[in-house]
């Protein structure tokens, strides 16, 4: 008994998700045992995979004690961008300045909250606005409807696996997952971003450049949006000016079912993974039970606030 | 005359300095100049009518949003409630009298900051986590309620939110104004008000001075779910109709409108009639543009801009300043 509590104790929270999610995998299979395959496990989790792509940013933001109002149109915004300069700079080319445009928005927005002391969100709410305009000035959607043959193979395209197949942005979100993971918690800059995270004050007297940490956190942010952007043009093969706005608090709701201090300092993307993992179970088991999106919607409300309520408590001053 | 003397300089300048209010008191003064020389018609009746039609929604939602600011929070579910209350009250007024349709929405607005108040107040959660949750379960709520546009809101109800008091008056200025006064007296010249205000700078301060500051913060959070939904009602009146999206957009432009009031996001700061001002300017950007004859593609542009300015230059005036007093 005391070992299951120190077991229970010592498990990392980064797995917690992991194991609710198995555990509906398994409530599913009760449900109804066709859903019980490899099949199953693996169309789930390529759907939540491309969720838990779209926040990677967020969760760099949240780490560094901040949010990402401006994820919806920074992935509207870079997808767009790639799909029109594609035609002109080709593959290849427009993918570097797709990239380099994202991670100046995220640039930008560091700027503005480090050097002017506006709050995050603030911030990312200005800067949504600012790239819907820009959308809207710069984009005729209606002829962007051709997607690039490189970026549908390592997305939508299908990989052999266990004699079944799983779309190839599942292995593209995985690898993502485990170099972030690595940058995060191993590299110097990432532990950097993780004390200032916790605390800017605390960060300040340990030498760190506080305000360099952060506009890298935030150009680190807006370079994964726009690699969110083009995962999500290949996986769904279609671009709007509005593709993002689901993404918004989606992308929070991802982070913070993952576990992650919406006060900053702790959060992952494996358990940023797992968040998504566990969204896109609820969602699979609410269509196999016919129940309908709005039920889907409730079930996400209750699940933020059970994990909230878990981990989530200020602490006492 | 003294009285009039004392209201700008003592009282009524010098609170709307310390409030953070200067700024988008300026704004909003250079905005509707520029929209009067570009657009005269706007003083037209119809137009008044129109334009104050289109912004008064906003200016309530900006309201709410201040008030759960002061205390030290945010409100990320204040569109999810806006769509829940203009849902409710158009269903409502299928088969019932405004009497009851009205009091019955604003309950169910102060049911959604019940809500959120007690969680955030009780249980100590963060109130951006809290409402992050209710945005998606108020928002399931709406949609089971009606899942497209519809209600039956009657053109009697339009003449009497939205339409002319006296002419050149419009109706619903009228109702912000009312609501307004109600809320100045609630804020600044009540106990209760002033507890608001000490909760979101200091709670801890507050409690050890006896005062039940979970009370206040749970009161205010419900405070600003009434307004949310007397907001979403003057919507209602205005586009005779209930919709489940109605709300979408007043989550990101409450926010934009008490950040350009100059309302910190840090608590214990508010002025209304920054966050009314503030609400106005943003919402006739677009109005003006299109007089302007400009694509209106430009209003999230220019938006985003009036934010960014308003809001820092009075960051940077003060880190120059504290820079120059460092060098000396």
């Amino acid at each position: 008994m005391n070992s299951l509590r120190v077991t229970i104790s010592k498990t990392p929270r980064a797995a917690w998700p992991f194991v609710a999610f198995l555990g509906l995998f398994f409530i599913g299979g009760l449900i109804r045992p066709g859903l019980m395959s490899i099949e199953s496990l693996l169309g789930t989790a390529a759907f939540a995979m491309i969720l838990a792509v779209a926040s990677y940013g967020q969760t760099v933001a949240i780490v560094q004690g901040g949010i990402d109002l401006s994820v919806a149109n920074t992935i509207a915004f870079t997808a767009l961008s790639f799909l029109t300069l594609t035609r002109s700079l080709g593959v290849g080319l427009a993918l570097l300045v797709t990239l380099a445009l994202g991670a100046m928005v995220g640039a930008v927005n560091g700027l503005i909250i480090t050097k002017l002391n506006l709050t995050p969100i603030v911030t990312t709410i200005a800067m949504n606005g600012f790239l819907f305009g820009i959308i809207l000035l710069l984009f005729r959607s209606s002829e962007l409807a051709t997607i690039p043959e490189a970026v549908s193979a390592v997305t939508s395209g299908r990989i052999e696996f266990l004699g079944t197949s799983f779309p190839a942005a599942l292995l593209l979100g995985l690898i993502l997952m485990v170099g972030l993971q690595l940058l995060i918690s191993y590299s110097g800059w990432g532990r950097q971003l993780i004390v200032t995270g916790t605390s800017a004050e605390v960060a300040r007297y340990a030498g760190i450049s506080v305000d360099r940490t952060r506009i890298m956190g935030w150009a680190l942010t807006g370079f994964l949006n726009a690699i969110a952007a083009i995962v999500i043009v290949g996986f769904y093969s279609q671009a709007s000016p509005t593709m993002g706005a689901s993404y918004l608090l989606g992308s929070v709701a991802a982070v913070v079912v993952g576990g992650a201090s919406i006060f900053g300092g702790s959060g992952s993307f494996v358990a940023t993974v797992g968040g998504a993992f566990v969204l896109g179970q609820v969602a699979t088991l609410v269509s196999v039970a016919n129940l309908g999106s709005n039920i889907q919607q409730l079930i996400y409300g209750v699940i933020v606030l059970g994990v909230v309520a878990l981990y989530g408590r200020k602490k006492k001053a | 005359m003294t009285r009039f003397r004392r209201l700008f300089s003592s009282g009524g300048l010098a609170r709307l300095r310390s409030e953070g209010a200067t700024a988008p008191i300026v704004a909003f003064a250079t905005f509707f100049a520029l929209y009067i020389a570009i657009n005269p018609e706007i003083l037209t009746r119809f137009q008044l009518q129109t334009a104050s039609n289109l912004v008064v929604p906003l200016a309530f939602a900006a309201l709410a949003q201040m008030i759960v600011v002061i205390v030290g929070g945010i409100d990320i579910s204040i569109g999810a409630i806006m769509s829940l209350s203009n849902v409710s009250f158009a269903l409502l007024m299928v088969n019932l009298s405004p009497a009851i349709a009205i009091p019955v929405t604003l309950g169910i607005g102060a049911a959604a900051g019940l809500f959120n108040g007690f969680l955030v107040a009780y249980f100590r959660l963060p109130a951006i986590a809290v409402t992050l949750a209710s945005f998606f379960i108020i928002g399931a709520l709406t949609r089971e309620l009606m899942d497209r546009p519809g209600g039956g809101i009657s053109y009697d109800f339009f003449l009497a939110t939205s339409g002319e008091l006296i002419p050149f008056v419009p109706v619903s200025v009228f109702w912000l104004a009312l609501f307004s006064v109600a809320l100045y007296f609630l804020l600044q010249r009540t106990r209760f008000g002033r507890h608001v205000y000490a909760v979101g700078s200091n709670a801890d301060g507050l409690e050890a001075a006896g005062v039940n500051s979970k009370r206040t913060i749970l009161l205010a959070f419900m405070l600003s779910g009434v307004t949310v939904s007397i907001g979403a009602i003057m919507l209602a009146g205005s586009t005779l109709t209930g919709d489940p999206r109605s709300g979408d957009a007043y989550l990101l432009n409450s926010i934009a409108a008490v950040a350009l009031a100059g309302v910190a996001f840090a608590g214990g700061r508010g002025s209304i009639l920054g966050a009314i001002l503030a609400a106005f300017t943003l919402g006739l950007i677009g109005n003006f543009l299109y007089f302007a004859g400009i694509n209106s593609s430009w209003q999230y542009i220019i938006a985003a801009l009036i934010l960014l300015s308003v809001v820092a230059i009075p960051a940077l005036v003060s880190r120059i300043q504290a820079e120059r007093r460092k060098t000396k």
